[in-house]
């Protein structure tokens, strides 16, 4: 339950899912910075250059996929992780910068603790 | 009249050639509804002599259900003198149902003798074909209607399963943000903890989400409905495949609990030397389950006088790959078998069925895999489904 120097990044236009991912986050210790946007979390993204970031694949303006990849340019180490309703294929795009389809979360994610393993998994082998 | 068609109307000999050569049955009825003329037509669409039909009330070959129809049908030809059109279950020589449409009308004759007059057809193809396609445009619409469903419904969904979860870890000594907060108002976290555990607060929210968990998973089977791909599909051993799907079946929580699952007699015959066949892993494995969970359900609703048992078998029928699952359960009415494939068809109560396991296979099976599902069964001689698959295109 240590995850302080985790930094997760969130991009979630629906409000109450933000907030009880965010919610359930910190309570794991991590430190968690979160966007209703894609254009507002490229903004930050570098400053804050996060561990994990997790993206909503629908977000008013830019979707999941196209901010995925712009991140990906700023920010080559941070791993990536898709949230999304329906049930989705990665594109070859995503593929090539090394996501799987393990890094694809359907919603409603049925159980937090998944994602917080998928998370320290993540952080403790790195991923490239 | 140009005279040659005045010669033809007064030949009788041409007439009757035209009456007996015609594809469709053309009939004469009296007001009581006794037949006194039907055409050959007859022996050929319905199996009868004319002679077995001619003196014989048109009661005796309609379906009882379909009687008053055609009654009232006569009734209106003989009060308005008009052409009625009209359709209606018919008994075949075969013992099966056919599906006839007739126009009738009143005829008087020279000799002032009144009768019903008309043509009848067989339409139980076309209307097999009709109801089949009603059946695809659902599907169709269906598919349409669960994506975005899915959408709308996944978020409030997430939010309530997972501020569920929320509630849960704020209560936890484990977090120290709790304790820190509970000493600030003044409260011990075990406390809390054992006046929720006390009023039964933890077993409401672990029913929230397993209801949230429910419901997720019936937005996930209708998402079935919009992905049609047959991608990923693999060659597979088929009687591997099963046992597989058997021992699934074995672990899932509501076999286990609900239906107890383990008490089940499980037999399996599965032919040797089957080739490997062609199919998508997952989606197969759901439309067994769904059968197989249906199965134990049906066992375990009713009071049998025998060991409850699924029997499962594998072997080759004509070129495709056959899958049996029987059940020795209640099984079902013909109504029923007729309709069980239909989206949201369940004989169980709210909250129990959905009525769409069946129909999920049913697409899994013919649009995934080229296959097909069929059912047969019987009130209180259990259930049998059979699912074929094609062998052909496997390397
Ligand atoms: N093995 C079986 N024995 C008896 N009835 C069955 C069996 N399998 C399916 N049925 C009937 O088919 C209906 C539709 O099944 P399904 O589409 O899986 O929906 P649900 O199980 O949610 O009702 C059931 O409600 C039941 O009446």
């Amino acid at each position: 339950m240590n995850n302080p120097a985790i930094t997760v990044l969130l991009v979630e236009d629906n409000d109450m899912i933000r907030e009880c991912i965010t919610a359930y986050l910190e309570d794991e210790g991590f430190t968690v910075h979160s966007y209703v946007t894609a254009e507002q979390a490229l903004e930050r993204i570098v400053a804050i250059n996060p561990v994990v970031c997790i993206s909503d694949m629908r977000l008013p303006g830019m979707d999941g996929e196209s901010f995925i990849l712009k991140a990906h340019t700023l920010c080559p180490v941070t791993s990536f992780l898709l949230h999304t309703g329906i049930l989705y294929t990665l594109s070859d795009e995503l593929r090539d910068i090394g996501m799987t389809d393990g890094d694809v979360l359907l919603k409603p994610i049925h159980d937090l603790s998944k994602l917080v393993k998928r998370i320290t998994h993540i952080s403790v082998t790195g991923r490239g | 009249m140009p005279p040659k068609a005045e010669m033809f109307f007064k030949s009788e000999s041409r007439y009757r050639m035209l009456v007996e050569n015609s594809s469709d049955i053309i009939f004469s009825l009296d007001f009581e509804g006794y037949f006194d003329y039907v055409s050959p037509a007859w022996k050929n669409i319905l199996g009868h002599e004319p002679s077995e039909v001619i003196g014989h009330n048109f009661r005796e070959f309609v379906n009882p259900d379909d009687i008053p129809r055609c009654e009232d049908i006569f009734m209106a030809v003989i009060r308005t003198n008009s052409m009625q059109e009209m359709t209606y279950r018919i008994h075949h020589g075969d013992g099966s149902w056919r599906r006839h449409t007739s126009r009738v009308n009143r005829h008087r004759d020279e000799n002032g003798v009144q009768t019903i007059f008309g043509t009848a057809h067989d339409v139980t193809e076309r209307l097999r074909f009709e109801e089949l396609m009603t059946q695809s445009e659902k599907m169709t619409m269906i598919s349409g209607m669960a994506a975005g469903m899915a959408h709308e419904i996944n978020n409030p969904l997430g939010a309530i399963l997972q501020h569920a979860q929320n509630i849960e870890r704020r209560v936890s000594a484990n977090i120290p943000a709790n304790v820190q907060a509970a000493a600030e108002v003044g409260v011990s976290l075990d406390l809390v903890h054992a006046y929720m555990e006390k009023r039964g607060i933890f077993d409401f929210i672990a029913h929230i989400r397993s209801a949230g968990i429910k419901a997720s998973d019936i937005i996930t089977n209708m998402l079935q409905f919009s992905r049609r791909s047959d991608a990923g599909a693999e060659p597979v051993d088929l009687s591997t495949f099963v046992d597989k799907v058997l021992e699934l079946a074995g672990t899932d929580y509501d076999m286990k609990k609900k239906y107890n699952f383990h008490r089940i007699e499980l037999q399996r015959h599965y032919v040797a030397d089957l080739p490997p066949v062609l199919l998508s892993v997952t989606g197969m494995e759901q439309v067994l389950l769904n059968i197989l969970n249906n199965a134990a359900q049906a066992l375990a609703g009713s009071d049998l006088p025998h060991q409850p048992r699924i029997s499962v078998r594998t072997r080759v029928a004509a070129g495709m790959a056959v899958i049996e699952i029987e059940d020795n359960g209640p099984g079902m009415d013909k109504k029923t078998a007729q309709r069980i494939f239909e989206p949201f068809f369940t004989t169980k109560e709210i909250g129990v069925g959905t009525g769409l396991g069946l129909s999920v296979a049913y697409e899994i099976v013919t649009k995934g895999h080229h296959g097909l599902i069929d059912v047969s069964s019987q009130p209180g001689m259990g259930c049998c489904f059979t699912v074929k698959l094609p062998l052909q295109g496997v390397a």
